[in-house]
């Protein structure tokens, strides 16, 4: 078939190459390009994700809502690429020497796009709104977790008064989660605001047909960037299958899509119609937790024996074509303070069932190890909405080595809802969870044996389920640290405690790969999260 | 007269029989599911919902009445005409339903024109080619109706989207992003329909007054589409009930990989997330869907031929022998009749009805 | 008809046999064609195309696709069997009720029929699939709740016929007990159309497998199960054809072979009664 040969498979070697070359264009600026007149075009965006129920990033708050509001939803913050925090609605900020008063000047002669304008008495009304248990927001409600109140001390000022200091305070400002909103548009109800949120953004919110397609047209008032985006039109398309993304793709019925599969980037390398953005994720890595609570990964030297038993480094080269790179770090390679210990997870499988053996777990008739009548078993519960296929072939790999170690590993594919159910009643001793925020604080929110304890809806992010109070102790002092060098070695020190006590095996950054029709220009700029923004967009001539 | 109107009123209640077991089998069969439904209408087990919330939401919708209480009201809004709001989409069901019930039907209604037209022309093609042609017909037929959905829409994608460019890959507002999709559906249920459609020729090409057409001089291919087909295509048409039951279903893979809306991409999200009002209203339009096609499909058989009369008994016989591996994730049941249940007397020990002579149909 | 030409039409029904008769055996033994380890990978040879070593080629981990094929027959057609199996089960429990019974009791259970035809089998299926989890069971239950409906109204339809028949009349004239009639004359009527009845579920069984492997709720990982391999490749359809294309053969060939096979039956069937 012509196909095959137009989209030639890509050898092994070839894709590592082709994964170094990517790593350069991995980056990306916060300040937009060169300003585009206004055109008449109207862009595709296919997105894999699923379709939010809320547009507006306030309520609940995940990525695919993040991707979504940050075409037309600002925050008081931006990061660029150095990790380093710009102003945006925010132009000017100061805190006190306690680090307890936070006090924001408002951006000048911002309005939103319902014309009405941007001032302290907006911001704050968002800040309450988040803050509301009524908003039921969870993402942005955590990072504000430390703010107690907020008034607007005049028009154009904001202090934030907080219960403890807050390190991490602008990093989560930053986030889409915490983006601002109009309050005009706050004050419907909230199935309203959901379906069509008001903010400063380059482009507003038109319509939202369920299961098809959100359409975004250009804000003619927009003045925080560089002035009006040149698409007058964004069709967000919600197209669940990668192989049909893809594919709209290369017949040019879409210009953008998201969450590309790694052979579906490396076969498109070849041709020049296709182009590749790569943007990390921040936070946390994508790793395997450990389930230190319970059944046989309670023991550390089990873990030990898990993480040096299994070579995961040839499945990710084969499985991602040079796509991921192996990480060492509980931190994603974009967070400046990550912290990387290669020499312990050096695959030694004899070390491994030494290990084992030392711990008790003797090989059974079967193979699999035993102790005291108990099968060295462990459960491992995949969610089927967050793992993408070759991330669970490389679970599959790493079931059939620990097979040879002597353990079973049970891998059970799960929906997003009977997979928080296995994790709520503690039936799993492996599991991989993405979580994204700003900054290191998030090791505090994955480790901190605070974590554990599950909310009234059963969630808890804690799932390594680490309880040690040094840990603890390290990651709060951080967390309220105003002085850059302390924090920057007690987050080393948590990281180190969290990497040599076995408690997560690190795979790569959390993927975040699209893919662009050759004909865009100007597609490259993202914000803090790794959302693309599409205000520089536009078709080239 | 009398037995007319009792077929009628029989018709109506079994109608209504079948949307309340329906309804009460997915009532009961969801709360199975692992998963609160309190969390479900807070935004799923992720969102971290308060205790007040959940409490508060609890309260609202009743998940803290005994279950039959929840289903005795359940049952009465449902008489009433409210099929309730949808935890997950906070939109009424009735809306919902309504903004994916169109996108849904267009496609099993192309789809279903689509398997006709393949169908005829495979039938047509092995009766004028010859012994030869019957052979490679037959066996497309076979292979077709086995052909996995997702697989088979995968390789028209790559096909005609991405190699020759023909249609989007993706459903798009103009008429050629429905070409794709209904093809994907049309292809297995055109292999089943012709594998129906030629048994039933074969018999009726047996028949008298073929030959007498054929004798009187008229062509193979006139004989064909004056009196074989019109002879044959009653039962198959029978079974466009069944046909279109089974596109609902098959609709939710297509829907699927062709990003387009519909009922059966909405019906699996709603499992998913134990949206328990929409997956039971989902159900009960499937049903009644169901129900009304039947009916249609019934009528335009008897309509077509009047006089054939052929009994159920001998189409089951003629289905037994066409029956295929039906349509391959269709989610189709073989020899499931559009036709709905006859109600008709029955018991080999009882003594048989003087007035039950009334031929099935 | 020469007996040559009589022979020659029953080609295509030896050769389903042959077919089927050959993957059955290669369900129970299947060391016998592929001695090598399903599961075995080797993550340095993942994604190579066809070749001497590896006929079907190999998937993202190394693992031996022809190996994998070989040993997903078991599973496959124990999931087909067993969900065919227990859909004209049941199947035969509804529609000998129906048929034979008294009036209401037909009126009864061709409501039960009616609501199962017209209740989604993919709603049905969703529904067992995801109380019970991933997993062989499962999935047989699922698909064997989903067909059932359709036999039942089949097997139905055939002990009405029987029923209503002249040989059945006249036993009943004779004054021939009911168990005697029912053993004697509509068991072994039934009991041919449920044969080939059989046969052609097998197929359609194995498709909604398929079916439910591309709704994520197939057989659990890493087992090598036609349908879950069929679904695990198709991302790759337009770089490794292989991946879809050796499982996508053997359901198409057993779904036909069946397909033949059960229509050669129904003909037998039909000349001996």
């Amino acid at each position: 078939m012509n196909t095959h040969r137009r989209f030639p498979r890509i050898a092994v070697p070839a894709a590592l190459l082709l994964g170094s070359a990517l790593a350069l264009s991995a980056c990306a600026a916060t300040t937009p390009g060169t300003s585009t007149a206004p055109t008449n075009d109207t862009l595709v965006y296919a997105s894999g994700d699923a379709e939010p129920t809320c547009l507006d990033p306030h309520v609940g708050g995940n990525y695919p809502q993040s991707l979504l509001a940050s075409q037309f939803l600002e925050q008081l913050v931006s990061q660029d690429k150095n990790g380093d925090i710009k102003p945006w609605l925010a132009k000017a900020w100061t805190t006190s020497p306690d680090g307890l008063t936070w006090t924001f000047t408002v951006a000048d002669n911002v309005k939103f796009s319902d014309g009405t304008p941007l001032d302290a008495a907006a911001v704050v009304r968002n800040i309450e709104h988040v803050k509301d248990p009524e908003t039921k927001s969870s993402t942005g409600y955590l990072a504000l977790a430390k703010v107690e109140k907020a008034t607007a001390t005049d028009t154009n000022t904001v202090t934030l008064n907080l219960s403890q200091p807050d390190s991490a305070l602008l990093e989560s400002l930053s986030q889409p989660w915490l983006a601002i909103e109009s309050p005009a548009g706050l004050a419907r109800s909230q199935d309203e605001n959901c379906q069509a949120p008001i903010g400063t953004g380059a482009f507003v919110v038109d319509s939202w047909k369920r299961q098809d397609s959100v359409q975004l047209s250009r804000n003619p008032h927009y003045t925080t960037g560089n002035g009006e985006a040149a698409l007058a039109k964004i069709s967000w398309r919600f197209i669940p299958d990668s192989a049909t993304r893809i594919a709209a793709l290369r017949s040019g019925d879409v210009q953008i899509i998201d969450n590309a599969q790694p052979d579906t980037i490396a076969s498109s390398a070849a041709s020049d119609d296709i182009k590749h953005l790569d943007a990390p994720r921040p936070g946390s890595v994508n790793r395997i937790e450990f389930n230190s609570s319970r059944g046989p990964l309670a023991d550390e030297r089990v873990r030990e024996a898990l993480v040096r038993g299994v070579d995961v480094n040839a499945g990710i080269k084969t499985l991602f074509f040079g796509t991921a790179t192996r990480s060492y770090s509980p931190l994603s390679s974009v967070e400046k303070l990550g912290y990387s210990e290669p020499k312990l997870f050096d695959t030694d499988v004899a070390a491994a069932k030494k290990l084992l053996d030392d711990a008790g777990w003797v090989p059974g008739t079967d193979g699999i190890r035993e102790k005291d009548g108990q099968k060295l078993t462990l459960a491992f519960p995949v969610s089927t909405n967050q793992s993408i296929p070759a991330e669970q072939s490389l679970f599959e790999q790493i079931q059939q080595q620990a097979k040879g170690l002597g353990i079973a590993i049970t891998i059970t594919p799960l929906d997003l809802s009977s997979w928080y159910e296995a994790l709520g009643k503690n039936e799993y001793d492996l599991v991989s969870a993405p979580y994204t925020k700003v900054g290191p604080d998030v090791l505090r929110i994955l480790y901190h044996s605070a974590g554990i304890t599950p909310a009234p809806s059963g969630y808890f992010a804690n799932h390594a389920q680490v309880n040690l109070p040094a840990l603890d102790d390290l990651l709060t002092r951080a967390a309220e640290t105003g002085d850059q060098t302390e924090r920057a070695s007690l987050y080393e020190q948590a990281q180190k405690t969290i990497l040599e006590g076995y408690y997560i095996l690190p795979l790569y950054d959390q993927q975040n790969h699209f893919l662009y029709s050759g004909k865009l220009k100007g597609v490259g700029e993202v914000n803090s999260v790794g959302n693309p923004l599409l205000r520089g967009v536009s078709f080239a001539g | 007269m009398w037995a007319g109107a009792r077929r009628v009123a029989l018709r109506i209640g079994g109608a209504i029989l079948v949307l309340w077991a329906a309804a009460t089998v997915t009532f009961f069969a969801v709360r199975l599911i692992p998963g609160d439904p309190a969390q479900a209408f807070l935004g799923g087990p992720g969102s971290q919902a308060s205790a007040e919330a959940l409490a508060r939401v609890r309260a609202e919708n009743g998940f803290d009445l005994p279950l039959w209480q929840q289903y005795l009201g359940y049952l009465g809004r449902l008489l009433r005409g409210d099929l309730g709001t949808s935890y997950s989409l906070h939109a009424p069901v009735a809306d919902v339903v309504g903004e994916q019930l169109l996108g849904t039907l267009e496609l099993a209604l192309w789809s279903l024109v689509i398997a006709w037209i393949i169908a005829l022309g495979l039938a047509l093609w092995s009766v004028a080619g010859g012994r030869v042609a019957a052979h490679v017909a037959a066996g497309i037929e076979m292979t077709a109706a086995v052909l996995p959905h997702f697989w088979l829409g995968s390789v028209l994608i790559l096909l005609f989207a991405t190699g020759l460019g023909w249609f989007p890959a993706i459903a798009t507002p103009d008429a050629r992003g429905i070409i794709l999709p209904a093809l994907t559906l049309a292809i297995p249920l055109a292999g089943f329909l012709a594998q129906l459609l030629r048994e039933a020729l074969q018999e009726a090409a047996a028949q008298p007054f073929v030959l007498t057409a054929r004798a009187r001089g008229e062509s193979r291919v006139g004989v064909f589409a004056r009196h074989t087909l019109r002879h044959a295509a009653g039962p198959a048409i029978g079974l466009t009930g069944w046909a279109f039951g089974s596109l609902m279903s098959g609709a939710v893979v297509v829907e699927t990989i062709f990003a387009r809306p519909g009922l059966g991409r909405t019906l699996v999200s709603a499992v998913q997330v134990r949206d328990v009002p929409l997956v039971i209203g989902l159900t009960l339009v499937a049903a009644a869907a169901y129900l009304v096609v039947s009916v249609l499909s019934d009528l335009a058989e008897r309509a077509l031929n009047p006089a054939l009369r052929v009994s159920r008994d001998a189409l089951v016989e003629r289905a037994l022998e066409a029956e295929t591996p039906a349509a391959p994730g269709t989610f189709s049941t073989p020899g499931a009749f559009g036709t709905s249940g006859t109600s008709e007397p029955s018991g080999i020990f009882e003594q048989p009805e003087t007035s039950g002579t009334e031929p099935r149909a | 008809m020469s007996s040559l030409r009589r022979s020659a039409r029953h080609i295509p029904q030896a050769l389903a046999a042959l077919v089927l008769l050959l993957l059955v055996i290669a369900a129970v033994f299947p060391g016998l064609f592929a001695p090598g380890d399903p599961l075995a990978i080797n993550p340095a040879d993942g994604f190579q195309p066809p070749n001497t070593t590896h006929p079907f080629g190999t998937d993202g981990s190394g693992r031996d696709l022809y190996t994998r094929v070989i040993h997903g027959t078991g599973p496959s057609l124990l999931i087909g069997l067993g969900a065919t199996a227990l859909g004209i089960g049941l199947a035969t429990v509804l529609g000998f009720v129906a048929g034979l019974g008294p009036r209401w009791l037909d009126f009864g259970t061709s409501r039960v029929i009616e609501v199962m035809l017209a209740f989604p089998g993919l709603v049905l299926a969703l529904l067992v699939m995801v109380i019970s989890g991933p997993g062989a069971f499962g999935a047989t239950v699922a698909v064997g709740l989903a067909t059932a409906p359709g036999y039942a109204r089949i097997i139905r339809g055939r002990v009405r016929e029987i029923a209503g028949s002249g040989f059945v009349e006249a036993a009943r004239v004779q004054g021939r007990g009911r168990m005697r009639i029912l053993t004697r004359h509509i068991l072994p009527g039934t009991a041919r159309s449920l044969a080939s009845l059989a046969t052609l579920g097998l197929g359609q069984a194995i498709v909604w497998v398929c079916a439910l492997s591309f709704l994520g709720l197939g057989v659990a990982p890493p087992a090598a199960e036609w349908g879950a391999l069929l679904n695990d490749g198709r991302q790759f359809i337009a770089t490794f054809w292989w991946l879809t294309f050796f499982p996508g053969l053997f359901i198409v060939l057993t779904a036909v072979s069946a397909t033949v096979l059960g229509r050669g039956l129904a003909k037998t069937t039909r000349s001996v009664s």
